[in-house]
């Protein structure tokens, strides 16, 4: 009751300050907009940064959460892996090869599946041998087939539905179905890398794979975003193991499983199969926290500019403040005459440059917003994670706060000076 | 009857750098409901001390000060605070209006000043009677600026009446106004200690101090009777 009294007499009084000196208000505004922007833009950067990190990690490594286990090279496992999780959604294994698509018998512009914007850069035609670690040109003395309308790429084979560990939003056409029998034509959705080549180099659809029985025909039912740089091609395993033994499909590529947290009994399974003697050693994604870790350096570093920039538009509002109250001493002095409290009196200060600060930090997050809304519409075209980007509230919750931190930090002294003016002032003056 | 001041051997002393310094010292003086006091001395003779002890500014540092008997003497500043608002009001030699509000934001000022918060309805009513009261209802939406010097120390007073204080404090108020405007505001002032108010009026004026119940003078420091009241 006495409080929201003192609260309501504080704001009315503050409010009238504020009305009576708009040019101070302005100019101790403008000190503190671009300290409070700068909080904003960083907040809204680190966001935004994190946010896109970890989409692309979320799209390379799985969902936070993701159990990854590498199963043991042998015969057994590719027959055994696809023969346990058929059917499953809540693993899925994943073996990865590579595979020449194009002309039959020519060198693919891309030796290695590498990124196609390399592919003309590779001088020769030499072909490019790559293990689990890295590519290297083929010792070899003949020489190879010249290059030729073909692009080589990394075939991605499947046990079941991928997505609920890494979110492929599909671009085009329709992803794979893993309901129903394998096709002997190989459906393919590709990434879009390997889209891009595809209609650049208008390749004839013919596959060839290392140790493949024969030559497959395959159909591309759709296009997806995967966060790739090579050119990668997704399929389903049951249909790859038409074209390569199952049995030697395990052995020279990776077989990856990956599961979600309740689905410990397929690991155990798994491993009484496959590798009864030596354990398996799962790995759980935990990309959030790792990522936290890289970011924060970072945005410390530029939460500390921030918070520079910020000093020198609290100084502004401090010196503005403090020059006011030295002209007020009369009206502060009157004030207290009247039955003031002290304590409202600076409550009154306090009042005036919070009042400053918010609506400060109001302008900055409107700024940010529509800063934020243009530069979208300004460069989402060329960097698609600018598209359609929503204001991060955290960025609004730091302005405020900010707002308010310099309406706290650039009134206090202001506040102590008002509240200790002696009354007797009003009869010496 | 319980006299509203009470002030008992009352002793002010500066205690600056150097030597502390007696500016009022052994002063006695009752004020009583309706009464009014004029006190006169030179400059320097400690009148704007003794009003300002009297109004709760500061404290004495010798003798007893009761008000309607209770004893204030080393009264706390919330306390003050709070004894300011409900049972003073004060009209100084500068009227010390703030040139940024209206008159009857002026005069509301004394209302909002976080002892009590009564609603706009009601705060617009005792506004508008206190201007009123004073003559200048008329004036309620001008800014000081634009006041003349005698109607801005009655915007002032009415400031001083509008919480209905029982005691009236005036510190030259006629000091800045030629001698009829002067007469005209001691009217107002007079006025109210026809509704009960008690007055002490600090002026230099003989004329205006001649129409006060008593007279008292401060010679350095100390109160002396010039012109006793008929009733005491
Ligand atoms: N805060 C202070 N610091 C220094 N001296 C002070 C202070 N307050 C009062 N004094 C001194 O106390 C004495 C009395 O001052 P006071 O203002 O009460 O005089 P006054 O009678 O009101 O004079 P005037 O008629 O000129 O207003 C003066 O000598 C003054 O210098
Ligand atoms: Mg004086």
């Amino acid at each position: 009751m006495a409080l929201s009294g003192r609260f309501r007499s504080a704001l009315v009084i503050g409010l009238q300050g504020i009305r009576a000196r708009k040019l101070r208000t302005f100019l101790s505004m403008i000190s503190l907009f671009l300290g409070v922007l700068a909080v904003i833009v960083v907040q809204t950067s680190s966001v935004l940064a994190n946010r896109e990190l970890l989409t692309d990690i979320e799209l390379s490594e799985g969902k936070d959460g993701t159990v990854v286990i590498s199963m043991p090279p042998n015969e057994q496992t590719a027959p055994v892996v696809l023969d346990a999780l058929r059917g499953r959604a809540d693993a899925v294994g994943v073996v990865e090869t590579n595979a020449i698509i194009g002309e039959p018998g020519v060198t693919p512009i891309n030796p290695g599946a590498m990124p196609l914007k390399y592919a003309d850069q590779g001088g020769g035609a030499t072909k490019m041998i790559c293990d689990n670690n890295m590519c290297y040109p083929e010792p070899s003395t003949e020489a190879p087939p010249p290059r030729g309308q073909a692009i080589e790429v990394r075939l991605v084979a499947l046990t079941g539905d991928i997505r609920p560990f890494r979110p492929f939003p599909t671009v085009s056409g329709s992803w794979l179905d893993f309901t129903g029998a394998a096709s002997f034509a190989p459906r393919l959705v590709l990434n879009n890398e390997a889209a891009d080549a595809f209609t650049r180099y208008r390749l004839p659809a013919e596959m060839r794979m290392d140790s493949a029985r024969a030559h497959s025909t395959p159909q591309v039912i759709g296009t997806i975003h995967d966060g790739q740089a090579q050119p990668t091609v997704y399929m389903r395993l049951d249909e790859l193991v038409n074209w390569i033994p199952a049995s030697t499909l395990g052995t020279s590529s990776g077989l990856t499983v990956l599961r979600t947290q309740s689905a410990g009994a397929v690991e155990q399974y798994l491993q009484a199969k496959l590798s009864p003697t030596s354990p398996f050693f799962p790995r759980t994604v935990d990309s959030r926290e790792r990522i936290g870790g890289q970011l924060d350096m970072m945005r410390w570093i530029f939460y500390g500019m921030a918070a520079l920039v910020l000093l020198i538009g609290i100084a502004g509002i401090l010196n503005v403040g403090l020059a006011t109250v030295g002209e007020r001493v009369e009206e502060f002095a009157l004030r207290r005459a009247v039955g003031t409290p002290r304590l409202l009196l600076a409550g009154i200060v306090l009042a005036e440059t919070l009042i400053i600060g918010l609506l400060t930090a109001a302008t900055a997050i409107g700024t940010g917003v529509v800063g934020l809304q243009l530069g979208s519409r300004l460069f989402g075209g060329n960097h698609p994670s600018l598209q359609n980007v929503g204001f991060p509230w955290e960025a609004g919750v730091a302005g405020v706060a900010a707002g308010l931190v310099a309406g706290i930090l650039g009134g206090l002294l202001p506040a102590i000076r008002a509240a200790r003016i002696p009354i007797a002032t009003v009869m010496r003056a | 009857m319980t006299p509203l001041i009470q002030l008992t051997g009352v002793g002010k002393t500066l205690k600056g750098q150097g030597e502390p310094r007696s500016i009022l010292s052994g002063v006695d003086m009752t004020l009583h409901a309706g009464e009014s006091v004029a006190i006169l001395g030179r400059s320097g003779s400690g009148k704007s001390t003794l009003l300002s002890l009297i109004g709760l500014f500061d404290r004495p540092d010798d003798g007893q000060y009761l008000l309607h008997g209770n004893d204030i003497s080393r009264i706390a500043e919330r306390r003050a605070a709070r004894l300011r608002s409900a049972e003073f009001g004060f009209v100084f030699q500068r009227f010390f209006l703030l040139k940024h509000l209206t008159a009857m934001q002026n005069v509301a000022m004394a209302l909002v000043n976080g002892q009590g918060w009564a609603a706009r309805r009601r705060r617009r009513a005792r506004v508008m009677a206190a201007l009123d009261q004073v003559g200048v209802a008329h004036l309620a939406k001008q800014r000081p600026p634009r006041l003349s010097g005698g109607e801005q120390q009655r915007v002032a007073i009415a400031r001083a009446l509008v919480r209905e204080p029982r005691i009236l404090l005036a510190d030259e108020p006629t000091g800045a106004l030629d001698t009829e405007t002067g007469a005209l505001v001691i009217d107002v002032l007079h006025a109210a200690t026809e509704r009960g108010c008690g007055l002490v009026l600090v002026t230099h004026d003989h004329a205006h101090a001649n129409r006060m119940g008593r007279v008292l003078r401060l010679n350095d420091g100390v109160l002396v009777t010039e012109r006793a009241g008929v009733s005491v």
